[in-house]
């Protein structure tokens, strides 16, 4: 399988825990590597993804034979757009149950693309209970968990990696003051310039971000070893 | 050669789902690589032949030269399983039809395998059908089939009037065909093709089509489940006794 292009689910069953966050970061950083991508934002009325990237995103719903057809539909399109899908807390168990039904993972598999969930880590036993869940139903993917430090600081980090499990990513606690410029809408990540910022902010968001796109870096290239190893027919597959 | 099987697939109503029920059975068979024929006695309509025309015939089951046509050729025909598909309402005169002509008789004698698939419909009134039926089957394969797929709901049914009429066919046993998603449904209807090949993402002449992945997954989820049903009650079995279907796959 070569990997042409990914796609990324970022999913808690808990709401207000940084899903759009992590979906904004992820987009700009595609976008920073100059990548096509398309957004799609399952969170009902409450449409903020695409409020900050309304170029890139649109609402997307899964309640409905129609809007399923137009969300699954599209992600399985082989077209080299990195897709990224912000699942809002309500749509979680919907979401999975119809990729379940329709053996979305297979598709993806016969299609040579490669989907990665990232799982935002939270210490409530619903967040735990789901996330094994989705481990143990869908073997195959990557479900990587996600610590939010602008949350706080994880000390769950056993729930959701034993020695066996995928290594983490994390989102590194935000320099105060900052959170008020990057709530604005519309606002990139990539292209920050338009957003007016303050020299020493615009630095310090930089530096923020690094770290965070080393995190995704990693996270792609542990995602390709691991579909080479599992090309070659190497057992040793689940270190994501 | 092969024993022959004939399965007849009826109701004594109308719109409770034979043909779909039908069209899972050929798709079961063929995926199966057993050689399969059907008629379709949906006289000259012929809603079966239009999913599966290769294969199908349009009859008429009451006419005499059209049953000679079905069933003189048991023997020495290609297909080792006939699926006839019988028009509302002709179910219990077509058991009485093939009573006469012997044919439940070579059932007896082993030398055909007869399959009978009933397909239920929601009210009580239906249930009614299985005694009129069971006086003629004698030892068929019969099975009793709750068909779901359009959300047929069986609320009205009292088990224990259920279990009084069901348990008068002695060894029949239940399927139960679930619900398919109404859109999906709709767009196998409109693709005219079996379900293996809308699954497949092919059109009626085996070419390439552009199905949504969405509706093809609910159809292929729906259609394994429906097949696990087949599977339990061991149809497979049933038709090609055990050492044919090795011997037909050392052959092919």
């Amino acid at each position: 399988m070569s990997l042409r292009s990914f796609i990324t689910v970022i999913a808690s069953p808990r709401p207000r825990v940084g899903k759009t966050l992590a979906a904004r970061l992820l987009a700009d950083f595609h976008l920073h590597n100059g990548r096509a991508i398309a957004a799609f934002d399952i969170n009902g009325e409450d449409a903020a993804l695409s409020e900050f990237m309304p170029r890139y995103s649109a609402p997307a719903d899964v309640t409905e034979v129609h809007g399923q057809m137009a969300l699954f539909d599209r992600l399985v399109a082989d077209d080299g757009v990195y897709k990224i899908v912000d699942l809002g807390a309500p749509a979680f168990k919907t979401f999975f149950d119809v990729a379940r039904q329709i053996d979305f993972a297979a598709e993806l598999r016969r299609r040579g693309l490669a989907v990665v969930v990232l799982f935002i880590a939270t210490p409530d036993a619903t967040s735990v209970e789901a996330y094994a869940d989705l481990r143990r139903s869908l073997p195959q993917a990557a479900i990587v968990p996600v610590h939010n430090e602008i949350l706080g600081v994880a000390q769950h980090r056993d729930k959701f990696a034993g020695p066996e499990g995928p290594l983490p990513i994390q989102i590194a606690a935000l320099a105060p003051g900052l959170r008020k410029v990057i709530d604005r809408k519309p606002f990139s990540f990539a292209d920050p310039a338009g957003a007016d910022i303050p020299l020493e902010m615009h630095m310090e968001l930089q530096r923020w971000l690094r770290k965070i796109y080393v995190e995704f870096r990693q996270m792609e290239l542990r995602v390709l070893l691991t579909d080479l190893a599992r090309s070659l027919g190497e057992p040793r597959s689940t270190q994501i | 050669m092969a024993k022959p099987a004939v399965i007849l697939v009826g109701a004594d109503k109308g719109g409770v789902g034979k043909t779909t029920v039908a069209r899972t059975l050929l798709d079961y068979f063929i995926a199966h690589q057993v050689p399969v024929r059907a008629f379709d006695t949906e006289s000259p309509r012929g809603t079966l032949k239009r999913f599966h025309p290769d294969i199908t015939e349009v009859v008429d089951v009451t006419q005499v030269p059209d049953q000679m046509k079905i069933f003189d050729t048991l023997g020495n025909s290609q297909a080792s399983v006939t699926v006839i598909d019988i028009r509302a309402g002709l179910l219990s005169p077509t058991l009485k039809a093939l009573n006469e002509i012997g044919l439940l008789d070579s059932a007896k004698k082993g030398q055909i395998t007869f399959v009978v698939f009933h397909i239920l419909g929601p009210s009580i009134a239906s249930l009614e059908e299985i005694a009129e039926t069971a006086g003629v089957v004698g030892d068929a394969n019969y099975f009793l089939v709750k068909n779901f797929i359009n959300n047929t709901t069986f609320f009205e049914w009292d088990p224990s009037t259920y279990n009084s009429y069901f348990k008068k066919i002695p060894g029949a046993a239940e399927i139960t065909v679930p619900k398919l998603n109404e859109m999906a449904c709709e767009q196998v209807e409109v693709a005219s093709t079996p379900f293996v090949g809308f699954v497949a993402n092919k059109d009626g002449k085996g070419d390439a089509a552009n199905y949504s992945f969405v509706l093809r997954g609910y159809v292929r989820h729906w259609l394994g489940n429906v097949w696990g049903e087949y599977d339990r009650v061991q149809l497979m079995d049933i038709v090609t006794p055990k050492g044919e279907g090795e011997a037909r796959q050392a052959a092919s």
